[in-house]
């Protein structure tokens, strides 16, 4: 950013620094120029006024489908980490089921690149566990860390054979790395779309049940006492889960937890009229999962939110229920949709909430969390809390639109994303009324 | 003249149900009995009677759809039931046309929706689809509503309306009112559409509705749908009005819902020894085609003072007229 930023009297939320105060914040050449009580803005400096603004750390998505490659019509690296961006999120695990999935040197090599000339946020790609994703041979763990692979996961087509899955512990614990466990057994699964229960009948629709889940967590809780090992389990739906992940903590096993913000807002009850875009693996299950998700957040047991952006196209999601695939988008909701459920209930501060997003998550990943200080580059969020909106899934940045909220009233919006040192997104219209001066968007 | 005099007693019938009719003028297709008010499904059954009747007489065909089109989309196969949505549309006077899905671009990996926007191109009224995934009739109406009418011919385990209306029809002409009646539904309830549209119509007219099967084969939460879920035959039927036996499909056993045939058929077929339990006046259906000998014996099936399976068939077009004649008739 060759411009200068001046936020005047802005809630700094900075949950790394336990901070959450209001100052001015001037951000000049894309670093942190000064932040406190009473400064000055200089000539030039692009103004913003902050008042009931929060400023916080650019937030991490610790699971996103980016898609490209093979499959660049669902989400390619540019309209993905645009849509990033314009959720507050600056740094980005993209997944590894893409096709062909992230499994060697070369393809992680060519998605590098991509990202190097297309990323308008940080991107740390994530590694298959398992060549190919076929659950017995590991990937060259030690060398794709090495290469800038941040974690790995089979995400989506989990490992069942839990002798692979200890072995892959100890390869990872080598790489310094982290797994992140899609907990399925597709055994029980069977061939399920949604929940199994009432609704699912009431559909006709073959259920996913609980144990899908939970078993599959219980066993890979047992593989980690074993190794020792580091293990996070991603998009974790059902009580059931939570109960075992508290106690596995408890036990002091090194596991952390996410939950997204879908499944702390939905339950299988709002699934209606066949309407595949409520149609996502692990399913939204029933409001008392919801109620224990949304605890799980508040006492630690859960360490943070991830959205599982998940984009297909229209014609995919067209299909029926039962053949349409799996998986929503999330980006640019999940902000206001878990503000209004944690922090508007007034079950967690600013400063709680902020952290699910920004130093939790990065912890989780090894990345060292971000503090807002003098000096560090800018990466940031500008958000207004209390902004009321109306989300329309065919308008957002994401080249697709199956979004379960289209059309659902928001409160809460992120204004600004600065990412590493650039505007990688603003909302001109609900700035307007705050800035004076223009703030060129970088391209890329 | 057969066919004004036909068309006098329709709209008689039809000016007695006021307001059943408005609510079916007001409807674009049938896709599911959970969404139909008591006042369409009255009215329904009072056309079906009528048309009924009408069949009965071997008049020529009425004319009051004549210029409608209606084709029958069938992904999966069913000869009987695509017979008596042929022969109810044209009994009313409709074109009939039998779209062949096997033969088509659908086996080229073009999508339901295509296959319906083609149709609708062709300016057809009216589509009558079956297919094997729960909803795809509703995802259509959703897509296309505006420009065709939809009736489910059956969507996967979901439902099949004009089957449930057949069967409360059938249960109503023994009954004349199935306030408190006990009905039983037995066999494979998970993947059945029947059951599933049979539950929802028949609590709206009030039965008690009960169901008995193996454990694998009634789905999850059934008894929170206000259904009695048994895996015992004998409390199930034990002084039911009417019992309903449904098709075993018979590769459920190589999904290991079942340990065996045999097994099945001791614990769930219904023979006229089963049937001491019931009421003395028991009736017993299927929504065929019958696996003779396995969830109903072959004697039972055939037995006339027992059995409505026959009546099911005949009442199944008279029902489907009725359809037919409330969603395109003036709409
Ligand atoms: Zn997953």
């Amino acid at each position: 950013m060759q411009q200068s930023l001046f936020i005047k009297s802005v809630l700094v939320v900075d949950p790394a620094n336990k901070k959450q105060e209001v100052m001015d914040v001037r951000i000049k050449d894309g670093l942190i120029a000064g932040c406190g009580a009473n400064l000055k803005a200089e000539d030039g400096d692009c103004q913003i006024d902050g008042k009931n603004l929060w400023l916080t750390p650019g937030f991490v998505d610790i699971h996103t489908h980016l898609r490209d490659l093979g499959q660049s019509d669902k989400e390619d690296i540019q309209t993905g980490t645009k849509s990033a961006a314009a959720g507050g999120y600056t740094k980005v695990l993209a997944m590894a089921n893409t096709d062909p999935p992230i499994d060697s040197a070369p393809i992680l090599t060519l998605l590098l690149k991509k990202i190097e000339e297309q990323a308008c946020v940080k991107v740390y790609p994530v590694a298959t566990v398992t060549k190919g994703m076929s659950g017995e041979e590991l990937t060259p763990m030690v060398d794709l860390a090495r290469m800038g692979v941040q974690a790995f996961s089979d995400d989506g087509m989990p490992v069942s054979n839990l002798g692979v899955l200890r072995r892959a512990f100890e390869h990872a614990k080598l790489a310094g790395r982290t797994i992140i466990s899609h907990a399925e057994d597709h055994d029980l699964t069977a061939g399920g779309c949604m929940h199994e229960g009432p609704q699912a009948t009431a559909l006709g629709l073959p259920g996913i049940p609980y144990a899908s889940e939970a078993a599959c967590v219980a066993r890979e809780i047992e593989v980690v006492r074993q190794t020792g090992g580091t293990l996070h389990f991603g998009h974790i739906s059902t009580a059931i889960s939570v109960d075992l992940i508290a106690q596995a903590k408890k036990q002091g096993l090194k596991v952390t937890a996410d939950t997204t913000p879908h499944h702390l807002t939905l339950s299988a009850d709002d699934i209606k009229e066949y309407d595949t875009s409520f149609k996502m693996n692990p399913p939204l299950r029933t409001e008392a999962d919801q109620k224990a998700l949304v605890e799980a957040l508040v006492n630690g047991t859960l360490d943070a939110i991830a959205t599982d952006h998940a984009p297909h196209t229209k014609m995919e999601k067209s299909l029926p229920f039962d053949k349409a695939p799996f998986g929503v988008i999330g980006l640019e909701t999940a902000l206001p949709l878990t503000l209004e459920k944690l922090v508007k209930t007034k079950r967690l501060t600013p400063l709680q909430f902020i952290s699910l997003f920004t130093d939790k998550p990065s912890t989780i990943i090894g990345i060292s969390p971000y503090i807002l200080k003098p000096g560090e580059q800018a990466d940031l969020a500008l958000i207004d809390p209390e902004l009321s909106w109306q989300y329309d899934a065919s308008k957002g940045m994401s080249k697709s639109c199956n979004s379960p909220f289209h059309l659902r009233n928001m409160t809460g919006k992120v204004l600004l994303t600065i990412a590493q040192g650039k505007v990688a997104y603003q909302d001109e219209l609900n700035l307007s009324s705050r800035i004076s001066g223009k703030l060129q968007t970088a391209t890329k | 003249m057969p066919h004004s005099n036909q068309t006098t007693r329709v709209e008689d019938i039809l000016s007695k149900h006021l307001d059943g009719r408005k609510c079916w003028q007001a409807r674009r297709h049938l896709l599911d009995t959970k969404d139909l008010t008591n006042a369409e499904i009255d009215c329904a059954m009072a056309l079906a009677s009528e048309f009924k009747k009408f069949r009965s007489q071997h008049l020529p065909p009425m004319d009051v759809l004549s210029g409608k089109t209606i084709a029958n989309v069938f992904y999966e196969n069913s000869t009987r039931t695509r017979s008596s949505f042929e022969l109810a549309a044209k009994s009313l006077g409709a074109t009939v046309l039998n779209f062949d899905v096997g033969s088509s671009s659908v086996s080229k990996g073009e999508t339901i929706l295509d296959t319906a926007r083609t149709l609708a191109s062709m300016d057809i009224d009216c589509i009558v689809q079956r297919h094997s995934s729960s909803g795809s009739c509703h995802q259509l109406a959703q897509q296309l509503g505006d420009q065709l009418h939809f009736v489910n011919a059956g969507d996967g385990w979901n439902g099949h309306p004009t089957q449930g209306l057949l069967d409360a029809f059938t249960m109503l002409e023994v009954l004349g009112s199935l306030k408190g009646a006990k009905v039983s539904i037995v066999g494979d309830i998970t993947h059945s559409r029947v059951a599933r549209s049979n539950i929802w119509l028949l609590q709206k007219l009030g039965a008690e509705v009960h169901v008995a099967g193996p454990t694998t084969l009634i789905p999850a939460g059934l008894d929170k749908l206000g259904v009695k879920v048994h895996y015992e035959l004998e409390p199930a039927i034990k002084n039911a009005d009417f019992i309903m036996a449904l098709r075993l499909q018979l590769e459920r056993q190589k999904q290991g819902l079942l340990a065996s045939i045999g097994e099945y058929k001791k614990l769930y077929r219904i023979d006229h020894k089963c049937l001491s339990l019931a009421k003395p006046n028991v009736k017993v259906m299927h929504p065929g085609p019958l696996n003779r000998g396995i969830e109903i014996t072959s004697d039972l099936a055939d037995d006339p003072n027992l059995s409505l399976i026959e009546t099911q068939v005949k009442n199944g077009v008279a029902i489907r007229m009725a359809v037919f004649y409330l969603l395109l008739n003036g709409n």
